[in-house]
């Protein structure tokens, strides 16, 4: 197996954890409490790896600005997610849409950096995303089985 | 403006579902931008720094809430998300070393979106959830993608 995608599976397996962890937090304490403390413990991690991991700095200004970015991107989007389930959108709606973003990271990444995907490639992010949707989508009483 | 206009605008969700598919997808490309010029730990601090900002205006909105409030559940309700917290950030980590190990941001990224599929099961096993048809096809799908992407 690539490294990558051991690193990319195991993203995803400690996102997914997330996902019951954040529906327990936010059962007890409001959701902008509970992104406090989310980002509370982006600190903390952030105190570790200063303390522990020797980050090797020397830095081009692209770079810092876009890693800057990462983070009010990740976080803005996470906020607006919220606001969207606020406004009144249905969740299973909302969610759905909400997973298409890795459409546009798809089409920016062909446009802007020239990456370039196999067939089996291509069938396989159409069906990631379909199955992301899926996933999303609320159980129904004649659906669940 | 006229009541037509008004009507004709799409509600609130949409914009706000609108904007955060903006924000995500465009933080799969500029990741995979910084991932040629810094490591994950150098990134992760970074991150949290372009984060704070947020943090600071989330602080205000609760601390200006928190009169009305509940405070039973509190402590356990804060734990939960502290642990969301440092899993959503070691996730973060391995999504970023992804980028630097040569993953593409156009397969990383369809790749970690299926994230959902390890909260279903998981909500299968411990929270007990039922989960409906479209999920279990959801949840097939999801592996073949992998399957697939990785090739």
């Amino acid at each position: 197996m690539n490294a990558w995608l051991g690193f990319a599976i195991l993203a995803l397996i400690l996102w997914g954890i997330t996902g019951v962890t954040q529906k327990l937090s936010t059962n007890r304490i409001s959701s902008e409490r509970s992104f406090l403390w989310f980002c509370w413990a982006m600190v903390a991690l952030s105190a570790v790896v200063l303390l522990f991991a020797h980050p090797h700095w020397g830095l081009g200004r692209v770079v810092v600005l876009c890693s800057l970015a990462g983070g009010a991107l990740n976080g803005l989007g996470a906020w607006t997610s919220f606001r969207a389930l606020e406004s009144g959108g249905k969740a299973s709606i909302v969610i759905s849409l909400i997973s298409l973003y890795p459409l546009l990271t798809v089409v920016l990444a062909v446009v802007t950096l020239g990456e370039r995907l196999t067939l089996m490639q291509t069938a396989g992010a159409v069906m990631a995303i379909a199955a992301a949707i899926l996933l999303s989508l609320e159980s129904t009483p004649e659906s669940a089985s | 403006m006229s009541e037509t206009a008004l009507s004709r605008r799409p509600p609130a969700w949409v914009l706000w579902s609108m904007a955060t598919i903006l924000l995500w997808g465009t933080w799969g490309l500029v990741s995979k931008i910084a991932s040629a010029g810094v490591d994950a730990y150098v990134n992760q601090l970074l991150y949290t720094a372009g984060l704070a900002p947020l943090m600071c205006f989330v602080a205000w909105t609760v601390w200006k809430r928190s009169a009305g409030e509940k405070r039973e559940g509190r402590a356990q309700g804060i734990f939960w998300a502290f642990l969301t917290g440092i899993l959503g950030g070691v996730g973060n980590l391995a999504f970023f070393q992804a980028m630097v190990k040569g993953g593409e941001a156009s397969v990383v990224a369809p790749v970690t979106a299926l994230f959902p599929m390890v909260t279903v099961l998981l909500a299968l096993v411990f929270l007990k959830e039922r989960l409906g048809r479209v999920q279990w096809i959801g949840l097939g799908l999801a592996f073949v993608a992998i399957y697939l992407l990785s090739a």
